[in-house]
């Protein structure tokens, strides 16, 4: 049986997708919830997961080619085949006869299918006496082909299984690896296989944190994964994607027609710092409420109190907004996306942390609303989280002005005459100097600095 | 002395600090101690080591005194010296204390025995301790300081030590055996020191004010605990709560509270045993920027880091449970975590609890209660001792195993054990819990007979409704 693998729409803008790389290839064993390839949208680049048990078949849209939603981009076989070890089917698979024999549309098979073949399909790897005699336990196949050739690895309920489970593993590759039984137990139950798990336990030895980890990886915040820059081979060219295009011209008329200034200030964070963690210690509200969060809304404070500097150069004229919409720059792989946080003016601190949040998950996941992305009329840059001192952010045009937020840093502070060791973060603001002058961008600083110094007006 | 810049600095050489120490000094660090009071700290001076002395003395006497007729062995009339039995004790404290100070000699690790005080983030001030020669430098320069200062007994507002009114510190030299003692809290120490003195024949009055013994721990446990202590003729007042005490005709009377009624317990002497508390405001920490938190405790990371990135600590300084077996994997950690060698992080469910009277109890992990209301939807493996046949023949029938397995993964979550022994028999269910053991390995590993140890395999069993033997 053959099951179509469909381009999906993973974002509601979405009307193609190219595929940047296969993860899976014709053969592979496939199970529910599995990436099976990277997919590029206009919006972010994701992974596509299996929705089916199986074995990948065939690929139709192959990687740098794009096709609309809905085409057909593979196709995978269902279940049967896993009584096979993986290699023998994974050798089947590459023979183009006997594998069309599996469709029902081909007509019946000229030769009797894969198994005059199998002879000659690699070998799994053996069971190795000699390996395990060698480290005194016990060795199993390939972790590819575990499930079906070697029953006995993972404890299943407790009374049908061995209890000797080998705590080394040899890989495919025979890299070896330990896992703790409640780690197998818990990556059997979830479909996953220990081999791409990293272990953290003594010796790299993977235990259940480590599995779920990866799952967290997988599920929720794959964006992490994703967000490691992609890397360039050395003297390559590559084209533009569409993300890249966008952030290209953007940033190039912002630089081109924006006259930018910018104005620094340090902040003692402090305040701030008791306020996040003394938040998180009550445990009154379920959001954790982060640094970002914080300063967002110390900058809608700040807003309301200076408009000038929520406003457009539009038309040769100057917009003040009536809503406070900020948008919080948020990094993809090869670029980044700037989810907006609108009509801040009327949210809590709390409001703003679960907006936020659910938006910096989207980001990983996909799936924004054109409103999201969307509208802002203000921008914060934050690269607190990568230790950076100071940096100053370029303008989104046709906005005023954006705000770049450095890292919470110990750096000596003088308090009351006595030098003290402080935590202070330096903010920099970027100026449209057509709409904004030295001193209202100075006093809009000043201000900011105030609330995230006396963060109690924050909770007001 | 050597040049007084070092790599790690440890404030403390108790199981936290000096552990500590060693282990920074295997990792290639230059290391110091700093030690105020005796090598080794509370746990080898003052707590753990002494007490488990007299724990002995008394399971002895009990032995000659009750069990020896069991057997059909007759002794004469049984006498004892207080005095011999509080020597005995101190003399394994003594000896201990001195293998310290060896061992950190071996290890290269420079001992300064002096008072600690955090002068900046890389500076720790030595200050001589009265009656002791002034310290080699006045002052240490560290990369690393490591704070193990430990914690010290707590006492009622308006307290005073002495005419019979004594911590766990003042009970282990007082020499003359009390004819009643009025010991306020049932935790770990007061229950041992109930024990201790009830085996030679001092009349014990327990005075809890939660509604169970040993607050805090599985309540099956604790009730076949008050059952035991009753039977040895203990009278246990649960529920009373502490007012005050007044001092008339040599005697204490201590006056406790119950929903309002109040009760006095005369006594001759009154043993204070409601906690300990972090010795974390006399050593300048706050100054270096270093954040305590509720109850004193120093705040630190995962990495052991405290709020000043240069300073670290350990052990009772930092969170319950205070244990030594604690701070020293804590002490552990925390260098190997500074030398890169360890991933941040320490499971605080791996460390398990014992009491040292008779029943002893040990527990890991989570209590059925507790998880229960972490929503872990769990199954019990319990066997009493009396399903064991090396428990009945050693005439210690009494106590159970309790097993609270998860029903998800059937990983073992949590381990209760009352009995005899109990301390010496968790460590299987450690061990279990750090290799991350489900039932299955459990159940299905081969445990000799007739050992206690039975129990835990049979309890494993028992989770899964296939015990054997009961």
């Amino acid at each position: 049986m053959s099951n179509e693998i469909l381009m999906p729409k993973l974002s509601d803008t979405m009307e193609e997708g190219k595929i940047i790389r296969w993860l899976k290839h014709p053969g592979d064993t496939i199970h529910r919830g599995e990436p099976i390839a990277e997919v590029e949208t206009d919006k972010a680049d994701m992974v596509l997961e299996s929705f089916d048990d199986g074995v990948l078949d065939q690929i139709k849209l192959k990687e740098g080619e794009s096709a609309p939603v809905g085409a057909v981009i593979a196709m995978m076989r269902a279940g049967g085949e896993t009584g096979k070890p993986a290699a023998q089917a994974e050798a089947a698979t590459q023979e183009p006869k006997p594998k069309a024999a599996e469709r029902k549309s081909e007509p019946i098979p000229i030769r009797p299918k894969a198994k005059p073949e199998a002879p000659k399909a690699p070998a799994p790897p053996p069971p190795s006496a000699d390996l395990s005699a060698e480290s005194g336990e016990q060795i199993h196949p390939a972790m590819s082909s575990r499930r079906s050739a070697a029953p006995t690895a993972i404890p299943m309920p407790p009374r049908v299984s061995a209890v000797a489970s080998a705590p080394v593993e040899v890989s495919a590759d025979g890299h070896k690896f330990k896992a703790s039984p409640l780690a197998r137990r818990a990556a059997e139950e979830a479909g996953i296989d220990l081999e791409s798990v990293h272990g953290t336990g003594p010796e790299g030895r993977i235990t259940k944190r480590d599995v779920d980890n990866f799952l967290r990886e997988q599920q929720l915040f794959r964006f992490r994964r994703i967000v490691s820059p992609r890397e360039g081979a050395p003297g390559s060219h590559e084209e533009l994607s569409k993300m890249r295009k966008t952030i290209a011209n953007r940033m190039a008329t912002s630089k081109r027609e924006i006259p930018h200034f910018y104005v620094t200030v340090e902040i003692d964070m402090a305040e701030a710092v008791k306020l996040k963690t003394s938040l998180s210690e009550a445990e009154l509200v379920e959001e954790d409420v982060t640094y970002n969060d914080i300063i967002v809304k110390a900058v809608a404070l700040a807003l309301g109190r200076y408009p000038r500097i929520n406003a457009s150069f539009e038309n040769d004229g100057i917009t003040i907004h009536p809503n406070i919409n900020i948008g919080v720059a948020v990094a993809v792989e090869d670029g980044l996306v700037v989810p907006v946080i609108r009509q801040c003016e009327q949210l809590s601190l709390i409001e703003i942390a679960q907006i936020a949040h659910r938006l910096v998950a989207k980001a990983g996941r996909g799936g924004f609303t054109s409103d999201e992305l969307s509208g802002a009329t203000f921008t914060i840059s934050n690269m607190g989280m990568l230790g950076i001192e100071h940096f100053a952010a370029v303008i989104v045009p046709p906005q005023a002005a954006i705000l770049a937020a450095s890292a919470i840093k110990d750096r000596p502070v003088v308090r009351n005459g006595v030098l003290a060791v402080g935590k202070t973060m330096m903010a920099t603001l970027s100026c449209d100097h057509r709409i904004i002058d030295g001193v209202v961008a100075g006093r809009f600083l000043q201000e900011f600095k105030r609330f995230l110094e006396n963060p109690a007006s924050l909770l007001l | 002395m050597a040049n007084s810049r070092y790599d790690l600095v440890v404030i403390g050489s108790g199981p936290g600090g000096y552990v500590a120490a060693i282990r920074a000094s295997q990792l290639k660090m230059k290391v110091a101690v700093v030690e105020r009071d005796r090598p080794g700290g509370v746990c080898l001076n003052w707590g753990c080591i002494p007490s488990k002395a007299l724990l002995n003395s008394a399971e002895t006497m009990e032995t000659v005194r009750g069990a020896a007729k069991e057997h059909g062995i007759e002794v004469g009339e049984v006498r004892f010296d207080f005095q011999k039995v509080i020597a005995r004790s101190r003399a394994t404290a003594d000896k201990l204390s001195r293998g310290v100070r060896f061992l950190l000699k071996k290890n290269n690790i420079d001992l300064y025995e002096a008072n600690a005080a955090v002068a900046g983030p890389n500076t720790v001030a030595l200050q001589a301790v009265e009656g002791k020669p002034a310290p080699a430098a006045q002052a240490l320069e560290a990369e690393r300081i490591l704070v193990a200062s430990g914690s010290s007994e707590k006492l009622f507002p308006g307290m005073r030590l002495g005419d019979g009114v004594m911590t766990s510190k003042e009970a282990l030299v007082h020499d003359t055996l009390p004819a009643s003692v009025a010991i306020i809290g049932a935790g770990a120490i007061g229950l041992e020191f109930g024990y201790f003195y009830q085996a030679f024949g001092a009349k014990v009055t327990i005075i809890e004010l939660e509604k169970q013994m040993l607050p805090g721990f599985d309540a099956e446990v604790a009730e076949e605990l008050r059952r035991a202590f009753v039977k040895r003729g203990v009278t246990v007042m649960l529920g009373h709560g502490y007012k005050s005490m007044a001092r008339h005709d040599g005697t204490w009377a201590v006056t406790v509270d119950a929903a309002g009624t109040e009760k006095t317990v005369e006594a001759e002497a009154v043993l204070v045993a409601v906690g300990r508390a972090p010795l974390s405001s006399e050593l300048g920490l706050e100054a270096a920027g270093v954040e305590l938190e509720r109850g004193g405790f120093v705040k630190v990371d995962d990495s052991f880091r405290t709020t000043c990135p240069s300073i670290y600590a350990i052990g009772d300084v930092i969170r319950p449970p205070l244990l030594a077996h604690k701070a020293s994997a804590e002490g552990i950690a925390a260098v190997e975590i500074m030398a890169g060698v360890r991933e941040p992080g320490f499971d605080l469910l791996s460390i398990a609890g014992c009491i040292y009277c008779e029943p002893e109890v040990a527990t890991v992990g989570l209590s059925e209660a507790e998880a229960r209301s972490r929503g872990i939807d769990v199954k019990i493996g319990k066997i009493p001792f009396r399903a064991i046949g090396k428990a009945v023949a050693i005439g210690h029938p009494d106590g159970f195993v309790k097993l609270v397995v998860s029903k998800e993964y059937s990983e073992v979550i949590g381990c209760q054990i009352i009995g005899n022994h109990a301390t010496d028999l968790i460590s299987e269910v450690v061990l279990g819990k750090t290799l991350e053991t489900t039932t299955a390995e459990l159940g299905r590993t081969v445990h000799p007979h007739p050992t206690m140890s039975e129990a835990i395999m049979e309890a494993a069993l028992a989770a899964e409704g296939e015990a054997i033997n009961y």
